[in-house]
């Protein structure tokens, strides 16, 4: 069964809507609110913008709001897609039939700090960079920060299973959420933790709910609110980058940093010589550094004054073991605090003649082990140049590798490379392009015992396709839940392959 | 049920239509340099988006409008009401990746003020200019000063009356330098005039007032009314000329920009004028010993930066210099870049269109004021004075100009009117 597109929605609809809602200006049927949800900074298929728009947006304030809304629309069986700060880098909050958009921005407030037992509750609307400057008086902080840390919104964190540039230090999403409350596709309110108990961390009892509901894109109902570790704000922090003339001597750099013991650190990245060679587009944007520079390695720690201290000496030894060289104090505290805003500038994009053309950031974010990353840079460069070549509309932005396991540094990475794609070009063609390049690159990722996605999620076509050889036999798993929870295919319809679910 | 897209954007083609395939083929380029990044970097800074939590009404959605007219999705008529949310602080521009590490390289510095005030010029060449904007400017065309005491019957608005703020205070007509009084001060709040002119005089600089004040004309600009913007500039720099005006001082950061922005693209390089920022020059009279800032006051205060003085112009260190100066005075401040998400919501023409909005802006940013536990929230822009000090009414907290505090602790005694402060003080 898949559910059918539903581009535009009655008035009768529209009136059960605002009754519902009860506040003017809070449903919302005008073209501009509906092209303005129709898309997220993810590579988009411009040239067919008015698919994806919803029929409807609505506004909710509370959780008892967004269960009516999906009661009325589990009722009529019109599509629901859940949208938080749009900022994903799936199309997670991207309608693919039309429907209701419930856009849940207004629902960002802070409803209680609890510095006793450690936790702040929220909505699902509110973002990190907002909530850290309430929670700085405390002396604490949700140390929640992606890419898009000023601008993601907590709901969205948890419907993608956020990834966090601190988290070998303190967690990422997953861990950050203690318990949230979720409104299934059938329109019933539920709370999930780890068992039971709105703060408790840590349970043995019944199911791990909160972790089937994490990553749910959507497509399990709509998280209503948050309870998120409080975590204490860092006293010190330490960030050094290392300069190679080699990739392999970076890597082993990393592997020997993250396997030191050091217990305050927080993360590395390493930089590949493409991701070097984006970066040095624009001199404004990047400290200068020598032509022999062709790899980078990033480090940060966080923690107390005489721990971060004692382990900055040993990080220090560590990163120039294998050759490599301190950057300097400029880039150390310079990049670092702009990290979030440096890395992906459409501007930066080049056709393969050097004309600067406005590319969309597509970063293609596989989780993969140390031993593997090399290999898999040389393949996923080799397709890269093989799309540009045959399209001309792609740029190679280079490959980033961040640590990805939460509270340890070691094991598995973050590896992403990252494509310019110019969006303004793209016909139906060049999108399938786009989507064959995708799964390509994916599909190196199972090829060598990863998995297609670290952070964003599995959604977008090229990717979709490859979640049952992922799963295995859990993918058959997947679709009972699917299709228990939501027995109309309500919810976010079409993502990820899980229309399998009704086939029968 | 039908929608108002019902009606396909290609069918409304004609004279209309070239208007807009017009605005789209200027601002296209800028438009998608937006799109293509997607960052959203903006939003949070935002102050509409702040209190709206509407996506329609972030400087993102401005930008993907331009390309969605582009692509034949909507018209100007969907997105008008849209594009009168933003105050025009300019947070957006600043906190924008494009602009923050690449735009200059690239030329290509975010502009969302500059695409909000051509979709509004395009408002008004279409017919689609909001009621109030519209009864607002048409006020102003016909008293030459903006309606700020009301659009009423029988307010003392207009040139009969633009100079009452200045009784008794014997300040000559014409002259090099002149200080051009903003319409919300000489009519509203005349206690920030005079205390301005009062503390010039004292310090004693030579200026005088023009011949004939028009508005500025910025606020028409604003709000899309750009052959009534020029039109006022071209009164106004007459009357400079034919007074031999070489210098304005601009006590209101509203007027600052219209003269350093505004002015030059209209007249080019014909325009000579040297235009002063009331802070700046106070600063500096403080700094060189001319002005004496020497009885106390005894309070404690936090400074709300003006976006336009902030976030625009990248005056932030006068208004601090100035306020350190000040025996007694206590002052915590939240730094410049902070505020870069802090407004009143007193500007773009929003309080006209969207008073609840305005009030929204200007309560957040009085409750973050209170935080600090201080007396009082100084402000340096007439304009964002009267919001504030409305929500600064509500939530118990004096709202004062800089101005006034300089001529409180230069022994001034100033007069005037205060607006909704005085609301407060009376209290």
């Amino acid at each position: 069964m898949t559910t059918a597109p539903v581009m535009t929605v009655d008035a009768a609809i529209v009136a059960e809507l605002e009754a519902i809602m009860n506040e003017p200006g809070s449903v919302l049927t005008g073209v501009s609110s509906r092209a303005n949800r129709a898309r997220v900074p993810a590579p988009f298929p411009l040239h067919r913008w008015a698919e994806h728009m919803p029929a409807v947006v609505v506004l909710p304030r509370t959780a008892e709001q967004v269960s009516e809304i999906i009661k009325l629309a589990n009722r009529v069986k019109i599509p629901v897609v859940p949208r938080a700060g749009g900022t994903g880098l799936n199309d997670g909050a991207v309608p693919l039939r039309g429907g209701i958009m419930v856009d849940v921005k207004r629902m960002n407030q802070i409803h209680e700090v609890d510095l006793a037992d450690r936790t702040v509750t929220v909505g699902p609307g509110i973002n990190m960079l907002k909530l850290n400057e309430e929670l700085k008086k405390y002396g604490v902080f949700y140390p929640d920060t992606p890419a898009s840390y000023p601008c993601s919104l907590v709901g969205g964190r948890i419907a993608c299973s956020g990834w966090s540039l601190l988290g070998s230090r303190f967690g990422h999403t997953r861990d950050l959420v203690v318990s949230f409350e979720i409104v299934l596709p059938t329109g019933e309110i539920i709370r999930v933790g780890d068992g039971g108990g709105k703060k408790v961390r840590k349970s043995s009892t019944g199911y791990h709910l909160k972790h089937l509901f994490m990553g749910h894109q959507g497509t399990l109902g709509i998280v209503t609110e948050a309870t998120l570790e409080l975590v204490p704000r860092p006293e010190a922090e330490f960030a050094a980058f290392f300069a190679f003339d080699d990739f392999g001597n970076a890597h082993r750099t990393v592997y020997g940093i993250v396997t030191s013991g050091i217990a305050t650190l927080a993360g590395t990245v390493l930089f590949d010589e493409k991701k070097i060679e984006y970066l040095r587009r624009d001199d404004e944007a990047f400290i200068p550094m020598p032509p022999w520079v062709n790899s980078i390695v990033a480090t940060a720690l966080y923690g107390t004054k005489p721990e971060v201290r004692e382990a900055s000496k040993l990080l220090m030894d560590l990163g120039r073991k294998e050759g490599g060289r301190y950057t300097g104090d400029e880039m150390a505290v310079g990049d670092w605090a702009s990290r979030h805003d440096r890395y992906a500038n459409p501007l930066h994009g080049r056709l393969k003649d050097g004309t600067v053309a406005p590319m969309s950031w597509h970063c293609e974010d596989a989780s993969l082990n140390w031993t593997v990353i090399p290999k898999v840079r040389e393949e996923w460069t080799a397709i890269a140049d093989r799309y540009i070549d045959k399209f001309g509309i792609f740029d190679n932005w280079g490959i980033y590798c961040y640590t990805n396991a939460a509270y340890k540094p070691w094991g598995d990475y973050l590896a992403e490379i990252d494509i310019g794609i110019w969006e303004e070009k793209l016909d139906d063609e060049s999108w399938a392009g786009w989507v064959d390049f995708k799964s390509e690159i994916a599909k190196v990722s199972l090829k060598y015992g990863g998995s297609i996605t670290a952070c964003h999620g599995s959604t977008r076509a090229g990717d979709a396709e490859l979640v049952s050889e992922e799963m295995g036999g859990g993918w058959d798993v997947m679709l009972k839940i699917k299709r228990t929870l939501d027995p109309n295919n309500i919810m976010n319809p079409g993502k990820q392959m899980l229309d399998q679910a009704y086939e029968s | 049920m039908t929608f108002d897209d019902s009606t396909s954007p290609a069918s409304r083609a004609g004279q209309d239509g070239q208007l807009q395939r017009e605005f789209v083929e200027r601002w296209r380029q800028n438009g998608y340099n937006c799109f293509s990044s997607g960052h959203k970097f903006c939003r949070e800074v935002c102050p509409v988006t702040q209190v709206t939590r509407n996506e329609n009404h972030t400087p993102t959605a401005f930008h993907a409008n331009i390309i969605a007219m582009d692509k034949d999705l909507l018209d100007i008529e969907d997105v008008a009401d849209d594009y009168v949310h933003c105050t025009q602080c300019g947070a957006c521009e600043i906190r924008c990746p494009n602009t923050l590490f690449v735009g200059d390289f690239y030329q290509a510095r975010t502009e969302t003020v500059k695409v909000v005030r051509a979709a509004r010029a395009l408002m008004v060449d279409k017919g689609l200019d909001r009621d109030g904007w519209k009864l607002w400017n048409r006020l102003t065309n016909d008293l030459k000063n903006e309606p700020v005491l009301g659009t009423g019957d029988g307010q003392p608005n207009g040139q009969d009356h633009v100079r009452d703020w200045a009784e008794g205070l014997q300040i000559p007509i014409g002259g090099e330098t002149i200080m051009f009084v903003d319409c919300e001060a000489a009519f509203y709040r005349t206690s920030n005039t005079r205390a301005t002119a009062q503390v010039l005089q004292q310090a004693g600089v030579e200026f005088g007032l023009m011949n004939e004040q028009w508005c500025c004309g910025g606020p028409a600009a604003e709000m899309g009314y750009v052959e009534q913007s020029r039109a006022f500039a071209e009164h106004n720099l007459a009357d400079w000329r034919a007074s031999g005006v070489k210098r304005v001082i601009a006590i209101e950061p509203h007027d600052y920009i219209h003269f350093t922005e505004d002015y030059p693209a209209y007249f080019g390089m014909d325009f000579d004028i040297e235009v002063v920022q009331i802070i700046e020059l106070v600063a500096e009279l403080i700094k060189n010993g001319q002005l004496k800032l020497e009885r106390p006051i005894n309070k404690t205060v936090t400074y709300h930066d003006p976006c336009r003085l902030n976030k625009r112009k990248g005056i932030h260190e006068a208004p601090r210099f100035i306020l350190n100066s000040i025996p007694g005075l206590i002052f915590k401040d939240v730094d410049h870049v902070t505020q870069w998400s802090y407004c009143s919501g007193g500007g773009g023409g929003l309080p006209i269109e969207k008073p609840e909005i305005t009030e929204a802006i200007s309560d957040v940013r009085v409750a973050r004021a209170k935080e600090l536990d201080v007396d009082m929230l100084v402000s340096a822009c007439v304009w964002s004075e009267r919001p504030l000090a409305t929500a600064g009414h509500k939530a118990g907290i004096e709202v004062a100009d800089i101005i006034e505090l300089v001529a409180e602790s230069a022994g001034i005694e100033v007069g005037g009117r205060r607006g909704a402060s005085d609301l407060e003080a009376a209290r």
